[in-house]
Order: structure tokens, then sequence, then C-alpha cells
């Protein structure tokens, strides 16, 4: 009917992992679980390391709010962390944009704690096909 | 001490007359923000004053800091007593976003529980 595939399907390396999920809110604690665990093998401060998580906990909300509001889809979440410390996560859907929604469960501040917390921030919709979130993060260095 | 209602990471006590303590422990967002709400507002629709206890959270993320504010905003319009108590043992993440949100204020945070009762209880909280 609607296409329903929605295998959680987890790629994972000791640089970075990729996840494709169903886009249920269920799935949002996953997504930060496997970044946690990345950001923990690689000695990345607490402090950083929830820091990056909210990031990205919202980034993957507004896939799940946004991109599907009459149906159901997937999104895709990736994490690779380079040897300098630079932390690249992409979270990407396959919906209708982040259109405003009037019954939002969301506080509009979304992007905002994204811009705030990453070092680097890029949305892109390509050829009007979903939403890219992009967010670099500097995690190298940040010991103190 | 009275514990009215347990789920995951969110149990209802009632830790004195007239007063429900609901303390929130652990991560939550989007996925368990609706729970939170249906718990905040049998709180609310008990009469009783309201506390949040975050002192054990360690994450929320935005869906949930909504959820906390509008319990908040409610309890205001009903004149019910509320107070949330957030302290140090607060998760870094959960200050975080309060900080970057600029919301802090709107949740009536207090250091401890015992400091949260008595704010909920005393007369002109609201």
């Amino acid at each position: 009917m609607n296409g329903r595939v929605f295998d959680t399907t987890m790629t994972s390396r000791s640089s970075g992992f990729e996840l494709e999920l169903a886009a249920e809110t269920d799935n949002v604690p996953l997504v930060r679980h496997a970044l946690r665990g990345l950001l923990e093998a690689s000695g990345v401060p607490e402090e950083r390391i929830a820091d990056i998580s909210l990031a990205v906990t919202e980034a993957c909300a507004n896939a799940v709010l946004h991109a599907y509001p009459h149906s159901r889809g997937q999104f895709e979440a990736a994490a690779e962390l380079s040897p300098a410390g630079e932390l690249v996560v992409t979270v990407r859907d396959y919906g209708s944009g982040m259109a405003p929604r009037v019954d939002s469960p969301g506080l509009g501040v979304g992007l905002p704690v994204m811009a705030a917390i990453a070092d680097a921030l890029e949305i892109d919709t390509p050829g009007g096909s979903g939403t890219v979130v992009r967010m670099t993060f500097e995690v190298a260095g940040s010991a103190s | 001490m009275v514990i009215l209602q347990a789920v995951s990471g969110i149990v209802v006590e009632r830790a004195e007359p007239g007063v429900e303590v609901i303390i929130v422990t652990g991560e939550h967002d989007i996925s368990t923000a609706p729970e939170l709400e249906r718990r905040l507002e049998a709180a609310l629709d008990s009469g009783h004053a309201v506390v949040i206890d975050l002192l054990g959270t360690t994450f929320i993320d935005s869906t949930v800091l909504r959820v906390l504010i509008c319990a908040r905003e409610q309890a205001s319009e009903r004149s019910v007593g509320f107070r949330c108590a957030l302290g140090e043992t607060t998760g870094h993440g959960v200050r975080r976003l309060l900080e970057l949100t600029g919301m802090a204020g709107r949740l009536q945070a207090v250091p401890t529980r015992a400091d949260a009762i008595a704010g909920a209880v005393a007369p002109g909280h609201a």
C-alpha cells in the first residue's frame, strides 16, 4: 500500500555507522545511542557527547515529525569520525521537507539548538525530495 | 509515600497529601514525551499541586521541554501549585537545552525536591 519496507539496517565501523530506520519516534533514541557508543569509544568528553546527542536528536525528531505528515516513511542517520577529530553526522529523509505543522509537537527550537551546537550546519533539499541535514562537530582537543 | 504509577523512567508519587511528584529519570525525547504528557495531565487533573523532579534526568529534547512548559502554563491557568526540581545531578544535556532556549525561567525551577514541594504547596504560588 504505502511501500512499508522499514527493516532496520545498521552498518557499523570503528569510525562511524549508517542506520536506516522507519521514521517513527521510537527509533530516535537508537540513533542517539549508536552515536554515544561511537563517541565514548573515541574518548570524547561527556559534556561534548551530551551536546552532540542533543543536536542529533533534534535533527532526527525533525525527520520523524515533519517529513511524513500523512504517510509512513524512512530516515537515515550516518556518522563518520575522522582521525583528525571531525565528526560529520548526516540525517536524511525522503519526505515532504520541513514544512511547519500547526499541530507540531515541537517548540520550534530544534534548528536553533542544532545551529548553536554544531560547528557547521547545512540543510539541503536535493531535487525537492526530502531533506538532508549535515552537521559537523569538532571533537578533537575538546578534552580539558 | 505512595507510588501511584510507574513506567519506564517516569514515576508518579504522592509525596505528601496534596502533592503529586512526577520523577523523571534517564533519557526522554520524542519517543517518551507523549507518555510524560499523559502523566502530567493526569496529575494536573487530580487537583493536587504538581512537582516535576528532574534531578535524575540525564537527557531531554525540545519535545519534552515543550511538554514541561505546557504543564507549567496549565498549572498557572488553573492556579495549581507547580515547581520543577533541577539541580547539579540533572544531566548536562538538560541544562544545556534550557540554556540554549532561554526557557529555564519558565519552569519555576528550584534546586531540590524538598524546595519544589514546599514551593508548590505554598499559598500564593501561582
